[in-house]
């Protein structure tokens, strides 16, 4: 028990919220500026997808992550077409691109390495300062930097006007379409640097479904974090970190606490962050919401 | 109450073809891929995969290996329904006995989609692998893993350098249970002291766990690790890979050489291809069984295998004589907590000598 607190379990944390950091920087963005995005888990599975292609292709994993961060920007771009200008329902086109990335993902593994099911292993990210992933020290800078985006500048609070009340946004003179088509694009791209990390930053391949639900984890860390970078921020850690201690406990021989009880053990903690964090920090009022037709 | 289920099945056809984004449509449209080994066959025989799925690199795949390689050999016609969701078992079933005269449900999570559907079509025939269903039209097909990851546990024992094994599994369902008992009592009979750390991941699908559970284990002193876990078990080779020297897996089911080749230390074999290879060959000629088949070291339905090329022929003796203990039935490898309880390791004399290897 001694060791227990360890670098080791500081690392697995990181290892475990860095994308669920990434996805709910992205899932905020959109959210604050009023579009809902349950479209994380599949913009997170493309991102991971086509970093795997894009290394396996150009046979750079740098290159490969730009083009996975750019594949994930362009399902951003199909769900704020679907939201923003078609006016369709924000949850069904969520659910649609959830399972579009799923079944092409799938589909494309078996056209470009003609097996199913997953990819063949392609050169990882980098580590940077002795065994840190660049991407780990990249969400750590992000939080901050869309924290200031938000509340600091005028891009910023015009996105989140359009997110709370987008009829009167319209009526000052503030673009609501083009806000939101930003917004929902870039919760696009962070939310594929997410699936980035988990594809070529942990591993070196990419399996079909591997995100296994981290997007919907996320999501339920905008909502605790009560839409707040800050807030978002720490709920990821806090699913993280309980993911590592649960990782750590079962690592460690004789530890007095029953297996299965420890694999729930971020759950637990998902629940009680909710009952007892979320008091009433307020959904953005114009979430959901169509501005006025044009 | 049929129609009803006719109609079940075709939408979940169609939500499978959809959600799957087309990948046995993309298959069938481009015939190749192991999906349709599409052949002028009266037989078709349909394996419904758990939710792993095929490409796991290990308990599925295997399944369909051996379909694939029946659908050569006799010509039948081999599918696959692929379960996204443990809710699609007991329509992917239903579609796959109405389509077709044979259907290999894979993996110990069916059971009870199997037990619902397999009375609605008494005339076709089932070969369930890992679990026992007792209705008529069912050969069930469960193996002896114990024996299997006995043998792994010796060799574990007898090659770590830090005394600290681990175990990674998917979800403990009875027949990851007898892996685990099976690595414990091998590994127990060479060193009574000999620590074992067990993890979960709860799924089977989860790689990036299998690899931070792998790494938290090797962090804590294991030195092999074995992953009893479908594709959360690929992790396990990227820890492994990442930790580099010092480190093995001893891989569940199937050799999985191709994830690394420096760290396979060897692989207990499960013949589950063989297993659907002989149902196919039994309905192809119209000689199905029903009842239960368990499948061990004896049967050769069991095995390790793979050595890697740094294991001393020494160490191969001894598993050899152990092997040979199980199989004359000197030995008695306990396949559930209650045996492990109770199990009393029969260290073989002399097990190190050559000579101590029987002749056979």
């Amino acid at each position: 028990m001694s060791d227990f607190f360890t670098v080791a379990l500081l690392t697995a944390t990181l290892r475990m919220a860095t994308p669920l950091v990434f996805a709910a920087m992205g899932g905020l963005l959109s959210e604050r500026s009023g579009v809902i995005n349950i479209a994380l888990e599949g913009m997170m599975l493309t991102g991971a997808f086509f970093a795997v292609a894009g290394t396996h292709w150009t046979g750079s994993s740098w290159l490969g992550a730009i083009i996975g961060v750019g594949a994930a920007s362009v399902a951003g771009c199909i769900h704020a077409f679907w939201c923003i200008t078609l006016r369709g329902n924000q949850i069904v086109a969520g659910t649609a691109i959830n399972l579009m990335a799923a079944g092409l993902t799938a589909f494309l593994i078996q056209i470009i390495w003609g097996r199913a099911g997953g990819t063949d292993s392609v050169s990882q990210l980098p580590d940077v300062f002795g065994g840190v992933n660049i991407l780990i020290i990249a969400a750590i800078v992000l939080v901050p930097l869309v924290h200031f985006y938000l509340f600091r500048t005028k891009q910023g609070l015009h996105t989140m006007a359009s997110g709370e009340s987008p009829q009167a946004a319209e009526s000052v003179g503030i673009d609501v379409t083009r806000n939101r088509y930003l917004a929902v694009v870039a919760s696009g791209a962070l939310a594929g640097c997410g699936g980035v990390f988990l594809s070529i930053g942990n591993l070196s391949y990419f399996t079909i479904d591997m995100t296994a639900g981290r997007g919907f984890i996320a999501l339920a860390a905008v909502i605790f974090g009560g839409w707040t970078p800050f807030g978002a921020a720490a709920a990821a850690l806090l699913f993280g970190s309980a993911q590592a201690v649960q990782i750590q406990a079962q690592a460690t021989s004789g530890f007095p606490v029953s297996p299965d009880l420890l694999v729930a053990l971020p759950y637990l903690l998902t629940l009680i962050a909710v009952t007892g964090l979320i008091r009433n920090a307020p959904a953005p009022a114009g979430l959901g919401k169509h501005a006025n037709a044009h | 109450m049929a129609g009803l289920t006719r109609l079940n099945a075709r939408l979940n056809r169609r939500r499978l073809i959809v959600a799957s984004g087309g990948a046995a449509l993309g298959a069938a449209v481009l015939g190749k891929g192991a999906y349709v080994a599409a052949q002028d066959s009266d037989v078709i025989a349909t394996l419904v995969t758990d939710t792993a799925g095929i490409g796991d690199q290990n308990f599925n795949d295997l399944a369909n290996a051996g379909g694939v390689q029946a659908a050569e050999d006799f010509g039948i016609d081999w599918r696959v329904l692929e379960s996204q969701t443990q809710a699609d078992y007991v329509t992917n079933l239903t579609l796959a006995l109405e389509q077709g005269q044979l259907t290999v449900p894979n993996g110990f999570l069916l059971i009870d989609a199997v037990a619902e559907v397999a009375p609605q079509f008494p005339d076709k025939f089932i070969v369930f692998i890992d679990a026992i269903d007792e209705n008529p039209n069912v050969q069930s097909v469960v193996f002896k893993e114990h024996e299997g990851a006995f043998l792994g546990g010796i060799l574990s024992a007898l090659v770590t350098q830090t005394g600290v094994l681990g175990i990674v599994g998917g979800i403990r369902v009875p027949p990851v249970e007898r892996y685990e008992v099976g690595f414990i009592a091998g590994a127990r009979t060479i060193n009574p002291n000999i620590e074992i750390l067990i993890s979960y991941a709860d799924s089977f699908e989860d790689p990036t766990l299998g690899q931070d559970l792998t790494l938290a284990q090797f962090n804590n002193g294991a030195d092999i690790v074995l992953p009893i876990a479908g594709r959360t078990g690929v992790g396990s080779f990227d820890a492994a890979n990442e930790r580099g020297e010092g480190v093995w897996i001893l891989a569940g089911d199937t050799d999985q050489s191709h994830l690394g080749p420096e760290a396979q230390l060897a692989y207990i074999k499960k013949g589950v291809d063989e297993a659907v290879y002989q149902g196919c060959e039994q309905v192809a000629n119209d000689t199905f069984e029903a009842g239960i088949r368990d499948l061990g070291l004896t049967e050769a339905g069991m095995d390790l295998l793979g050595f890697h090329a740094s294991v001393d022929q020494g160490t191969l003796d001894i598993v050899e004589a152990y092997k040979q203990a199980i199989i004359d039935g000197t030995i008695a490898v306990p396949a559930n907590d209650a045996e492990l309880e109770a199990f009393e390791p029969t260290v073989l004399e002399g097990g190190a000598t050559p000579e101590a290897t029987p002749a056979s």
